[in-house]
């Protein structure tokens, strides 16, 4: 039986206003409805910080291999995101030393230096729209080179990410017809823009990514160059979008909060706490899906096998029985298991790298630019899903 | 004090070597690896704040 002192209702997380200010529904939900339905489909939405773990957990349980609804226009799942343990562990195994902490540290002078050009490129200007001009372009460019792709393939690459992840915004008419064929015809370049690649690598042999993919084995079995491709996909989608969104939110809050700035102006070794709590406070991925794979109950609530699931990252992120104070956002916090990144066997593979590229623009931004502030009379605009703050107009007092 | 480490529980978040990289490493899949059986008393509060921050509760403080 539901529990009665619990209220059912429904959320709607695709909206700008949601994602703009995500915190004051996530404190609802996880008090008052930690079982929910999404508004469009009536999905269950789980918010509490303990019911998220155990899901992610579980993927026996609450699966990722994904059904043809979730299609990002992709014609297979992607490696590793959309498949279970135990494949997804062998995949897991060739991935994680690629993007290990300390490998990741050996390109962040590179980030470092890319950092800094781009501030040269609006420092006396007195403004800059973060977004599009620092936000983009940094995470982006470190990931092709971490890819071995050409940095004049940019502005194709983004485009491509954006007629995926976030279709409705390049549609005049965002019906899901249409939404779907975007991701469809997007899927399509991913693929042959690839399989180029994989061609060309097969032939030239480099350090990429591409060339150690065609060189690794798999108990003994070379990668097909279908699993090539589901690899790339993820990949490229993780690796252009969500540092991006992450850099936004953490200088929208930051240029909202002049407080919270001088924290870090006067200990500057307070970054790390800073970008964790940010993390935490901000998760710019709120939510990830997974099916239900095994008929089980949660809050009273029986779930059928396969069910999609809406995980709640961010609500869980904010809940009063793992985290103290939720509501303060404080860059000392000692104890801080967020959940930003995700947990148990599908934790994100790009999390080292995203640490290591938000500690070091975050660095290098309050080094050069230390006193700013949205533009007067501007509003940041935050797409739903993945919160990229795709309008955020920052001034400061030219020097 | 001790630290004993659930290396099946260990999905490799690196918390743990961020916030106490005397007491704590990585191996090459990113996973946590001890790197001290028995931790001194200078590494003892880094040590509890990484343990307090592993988001898969694979390590543990023994022996107090």
């Amino acid at each position: 039986m539901p529990n009665p002192n619990l209220e059912t209702r429904q959320v709607n997380l695709f909206t700008g206003d949601f994602a703009a200010e995500p915190q004051p529904v996530y404190r609802e939900l996880v008090t008052k409805c930690p079982f929910a339905r999404t508004a469009l489909a009536g999905n269950p939405v789980l918010s509490r910080y303990e019911d998220v773990l155990w899901a992610l957990r579980h993927p026996e349980i609450f699966s990722s291999e994904m059904e043809m609804h979730m299609a990002l226009g992709t014609e297979r799942p992607m490696i590793p995101q959309q498949i279970d343990p135990p494949l997804q562990t062998k995949f897991r195994k060739i991935l994680d030393p690629r993007f290990s902490k300390k490998r990741m540290l050996e390109i962040a002078p590179d980030v470092r230096r890319h950092a800094n050009e781009l501030i040269d490129g609006f420092i006396g200007r007195g403004e800059c729209e973060y977004d599009h001009e620092f936000a983009m372009p940094l995470p982006a460019t470190a990931f092709l080179a971490l890819m071995g792709l050409p940095q004049a393939e940019l502005p194709r690459f983004l485009r491509i990410k954006d007629m995926i992840i976030r279709p409705q915004t390049l549609l005049q008419n965002p019906t899901l017809e249409a939404a779907q064929e975007l991701r469809k015809d997007a899927g399509r370049q991913i693929y042959a823009f690839f399989g180029d690649v994989i061609d060309q690598r097969s032939k030239q042999p480099g350090t990429d990514m591409i060339s150690y993919l065609l060189a690794t084995e798999i108990e003994g079995h070379r990668l097909t160059r279908e699993d090539i491709l589901d690899v790339s996909f993820l990949l490229i989608l993780a690796g252009l979008d969500t540092v991006t969104a992450t850099l936004g939110c953490n200088m929208a809050y930051l240029a909202a909060n002049p407080e919270q700035r001088r924290r870090i102006m006067e200990n500057p070794a307070s970054m790390a706490g800073a970008v964790e709590e940010l993390l935490r406070w901000e998760t710019p991925v709120m939510a990830v899906p997974r099916i239900v794979k095994q008929e089980v109950e949660v809050h009273g609530v029986k779930l059928k096998k396969g069910e999609m699931v809406t995980l709640l990252l961010g609500a869980s992120n904010v809940d009063a029985s793992e985290f103290e104070s939720p509501e303060h956002v404080d860059f000392a916090r000692e104890r801080n298991k967020h959940l930003a990144f995700g947990g148990g066997p599908h934790r994100c593979l790009g999390s080292h790298l995203a640490r290591m590229e938000l500690d070091v623009a975050m660095q290098v931004w309050h080094e050069r630019i230390p006193s700013y502030q949205i533009k007067p009379g501007e509003t940041p605009r935050y797409s739903p899903g993945i919160r990229e703050v795709q309008y955020l107009p920052l001034v400061w007092d030219r020097v | 004090m001790k630290v004993v480490l659930d290396a099946v529980r260990c999905t490799g978040h690196g918390r743990c070597y961020s916030l106490a990289p005397a007491v704590f490493g990585e191996d090459d899949h990113g996973h946590c690896v001890l790197r001290l059986a028995e931790v001194p008393p200078e590494h003892q509060r880094a040590a509890r704040i990484a343990v307090a921050n592993c988001p898969e509760d694979a390590l543990e403080i023994n022996g107090e």
